[in-house]
């Protein structure tokens, strides 16, 4: 596994079993990455089956256009006033599914992209505008507590910055080696043509300073994404971008981890190693092994 | 509570894995504890860390990530070597279980562990350093937010509070019946009373191999590598618990048209159905934990007698509290009336017990020439079923979880970061240095 899924796993596992089987009462509170929470309830009868996301970053979203987004993906199930606590809320009929098994699978797979439909707001809007030659404002999504997403079309590109903090020192230092890879990465000839990657650690770079809400502390990394139309032209190769980018920060944090978890089993193949040496350089005790002698003169050794 | 965001149980189970956010009824993923590597990495072995693996500094790509948990493990089986980090209960390989967790956390329930509080499970009598190891992996590798690590039985206590039945307390007898063995676990108070538990080595698979075994010499429509397949899903869809075999086999006698059923199952390769007709395997299956002398001849206690001995060997002041509360956890106690029988057969060896210390002390009275009579005073025996037993751990721990105080039990990253993973020796619900 080294990609991660761009939906939902439990969204879609539960919505598959809920299509192909009997009417059930649910109620299930799950999260996803970021801090989004989902509900997925059967308030009012067991065929009546409600979706809620909150996300912490909706109302940004919104601004950038993700209502309209929402609006072509999910059309009549969309609910216009969503739960309270919560962003979006999308109603299915269980009596009213579409009649083939492939519809129904295309069902589970828009729903469990719920979270990916709504975050890819900004960066839709930033590749139409590019393709149009239009230039847009800086667009900020501050998608966790302290971590932001920027995204700006310029003139002949589109600038994805995202803002991460690391909350532990050896995470900050895994993640240097692992962003100064990517540009070392770039050189091999199979990927040469992709995006550009930029890292800063604590410096914001140029486009976005002077933003409200910049940090200044050791622990920020700025990641720096120069997108050409080569990248997001087709709609197939935008909604693929759509997806990566969105996840490049738990994508970072996860291979983070992955790497820590690479080096405490090189750490306890070591430990085991020296144990062995050690286990082996244990002197004889001298006299330890010696004849002794009982009061009728029998011999033995104490092993 | 409104700033967090749910926490995460995980119940390593030896066959099952149990993981989901809290406050829910039913885990989100109930998956194989199964990994499945290649071969040249991380080499199963039997103590921890045993990765003897020449070539592992030599990884230079991302060989490490190149794994598959549950399902999908077993669905490669053919191309990668599964393995099952976990036996008996207690994990043997903490580099599989790392990346056990890894996955579980980031491509199942897709979680960022910095966000999240985690309680993890780990069997009675499970040793400190392996509390540590958990620690370890949790916070260094995951830097989570907080972890707890309870005991699987006193979440087994924790869920019997929605049968709805019993009061809500935390004394009672466990007993936790999963794929591999039985444990029969006195808890009073919360406090494991260690040195009473007792291990059966009877258990789910043991059922599955009788009935296979009373398969093969009755049926002979069965492929040879289905019959382990055919053996559980009889076991599962069709056992129950019987009051009394003698007169079992007579009612089948008399009528079979409703007893022996009939099963039609599709070979998984070629897809040809056959049948398969099921007869006495429906109860003499569960059977064997009341009379264990029809399957194996090294074990040969019935379960009654087994907890019996457990709470009679527990503190006096305690036996009572255990008798009345006794608690069904794990999927091989789903047999219909299990708990019944169970209770039935406890319940004999109690009234025996209070009879001959009542006539006891009735001749001691004679002899002391007095004309009172003794009366016993009633003892109650209650075996609690309830319907989240299945996955009784699973569900206690979702509901200790979604409590606020969870929240102030837990041992915090700061803690980890200050005193090391000796504090997770410690637990804060019982202020005791367990």
């Amino acid at each position: 596994m080294i990609l991660l899924e761009t939906s939902n796993k439990i969204l879609e596992e539960t919505l598959r079993e809920r299509f192909n089987s009997g009417p059930e009462h649910l109620l299930i509170k799950l999260a996803d990455f970021d801090g989004v929470t989902y509900q997925i309830a059967t308030p009012e009868s067991k065929t009546q089956l409600v979706i809620s996301m909150a996300m912490g970053c909706y109302d940004e979203c919104q601004r950038y256009g993700a209502d309209a987004i929402l609006q072509r993906e999910y059309g009549s199930l969309l609910v216009s006033t969503p739960e309270p606590g919560f962003a979006v809320t999308l109603k299915i009929d269980l009596e009213q599914l579409p009649a083939t098994p492939e519809a129904k699978e295309q069902l589970v797979q828009q729903v469990a992209h719920l979270k990916r439909n709504a975050l890819a707001a900004p960066f839709e809007s930033a590749f139409v505008a590019q393709c149009e030659g239009r230039t847009t404002d800086l667009m900020a999504v501050h998608y966790r507590d302290a971590e932001a997403i920027y995204c700006q079309a310029q003139a002949d590109r589109v600038t994805v910055i995202f803002s991460t903090v690391f909350k532990e020192e050896t995470d900050r230092i895994f993640g240097k080696v692992f962003l100064q890879e990517f540009v070392d990465a770039r050189r091999q000839p199979a990927i040469q043509n992709a995006p550009q990657v930029l890292y800063s650690a604590r410096e914001p770079p140029l486009e976005i300073r002077g933003q409200p809400g910049l940090v200044d502390d050791e622990n920020v990394g700025y990641v720096t994404f120069v997108l050409f139309p080569r990248h997001y032209a087709t709609p197939q190769a935008r909604n693929e971008a759509i997806g990566r980018l969105q996840l490049f920060r738990d994508y970072l944090h996860y291979h983070i981890k992955a790497s820590k978890a690479y080096m405490h089993s090189r750490m306890r193949a070591r430990v085991d190693q020296s144990l062995k040496v050690l286990n082996r350089a244990k002197p004889e005790q001298p006299g330890a092994n010696k004849e002794k002698k009982t009061a009728s003169g029998k011999t033995f050794r104490r092993m | 509570m409104t700033n967090h965001l749910p926490a995460v149980v995980i119940d390593n189970g030896t066959g099952y894995t149990k993981f989901g956010y809290s406050g829910n009824n039913d885990p989100q993923f109930i998956i194989p504890t199964s990994i499945a590597v290649r071969d040249s990495v991380g080499q199963a072995g039997s103590a921890r860390g045993q990765t003897v693996t020449g070539n592992l500094a030599s990884k230079r790509g991302i060989e490490d990530l190149d794994f598959f948990i549950g399902d999908e493990a077993v669905a490669n089986a053919k191309t990668y070597s599964v393995h099952n980090p976990v036996r008996h209960g207690q994990v043997e390989n903490w580099d599989l279980m790392e990346k056990f967790h890894q996955a579980c956390l980031f491509q199942y329930l897709r979680c960022e562990p910095e966000d999240h509080h985690f309680l993890l499970t780990e069997p009675p009598l499970n040793a400190p350093e392996n509390r540590e190891y958990t620690a370890e992996i949790m916070f260094e590798s995951f830097g989570v937010k907080g972890l707890y690590i309870a005991v699987q039985a006193v979440l087994a206590l924790a869920a019997s509070w929605t049968s709805g039945k019993g009061d809500q307390t935390l004394t009672g007898t466990v007993i936790d019946s999963g794929d591999g063995v039985t444990h029969v676990i006195p808890v009073a108070e919360g406090y494991v009373i260690g040195s009473s538990i007792k291990h059966i080595p009877i258990a789910g698979r043991d059922i599955t191999y009788f009935v296979q075994q009373l398969l093969r010499e009755r049926e002979n429509s069965i492929p040879p590598e289905e019959t382990m397949e055919v053996a559980r899903r009889i076991k599962e869809m069709y056992s129950y618990v019987c009051p009394d075999i003698v007169r079992e086999f007579r009612k089948y006698d008399v009528d079979p048209a409703t007893w022996f059923k009939r099963h039609e199952f599709v070979h998984s390769v070629t897809k040809k159905p056959y049948h398969v007709d099921i007869g006495f395997e429906r109860f003499l299956g569960p059977e064997i934990f009341f009379n264990p002398e029809i399957a194996s001849s090294d074990f040969l206690t019935p379960l009654p007698e087994v907890v019996d001995g457990v709470i009679q060997s527990c503190p006096i002041d305690t036996r009572r509290g255990l008798y009345k509360n006794i608690v069904l956890s794990g999927g091989s106690t789903m047999y219909k009336d299990f708990g019944k029988r169970l209770q039935r057969d406890i319940k004999r060896f109690t009234d025996d017990r209070l009879r001959a210390s009542e006539t006891l002390a009735q001749h001691n009275l004679k002899m002391a020439n007095s004309q009172d009579q003794v009366k016993a005073g009633q003892l109650e025996v209650k075996v609690v079923s309830h319907k989240k037993q299945r996955y009784a751990v699973w569900f206690g721990g979702s509901l200790l979880a979604d409590t606020a105080e969870f929240y102030n039990c837990c041992h915090t990253k700061a803690q980890y970061e200050e005193y090391g993973p000796s504090i997770a020796r410690y637990n804060k619900v019982f202020g005791s240095m367990l």
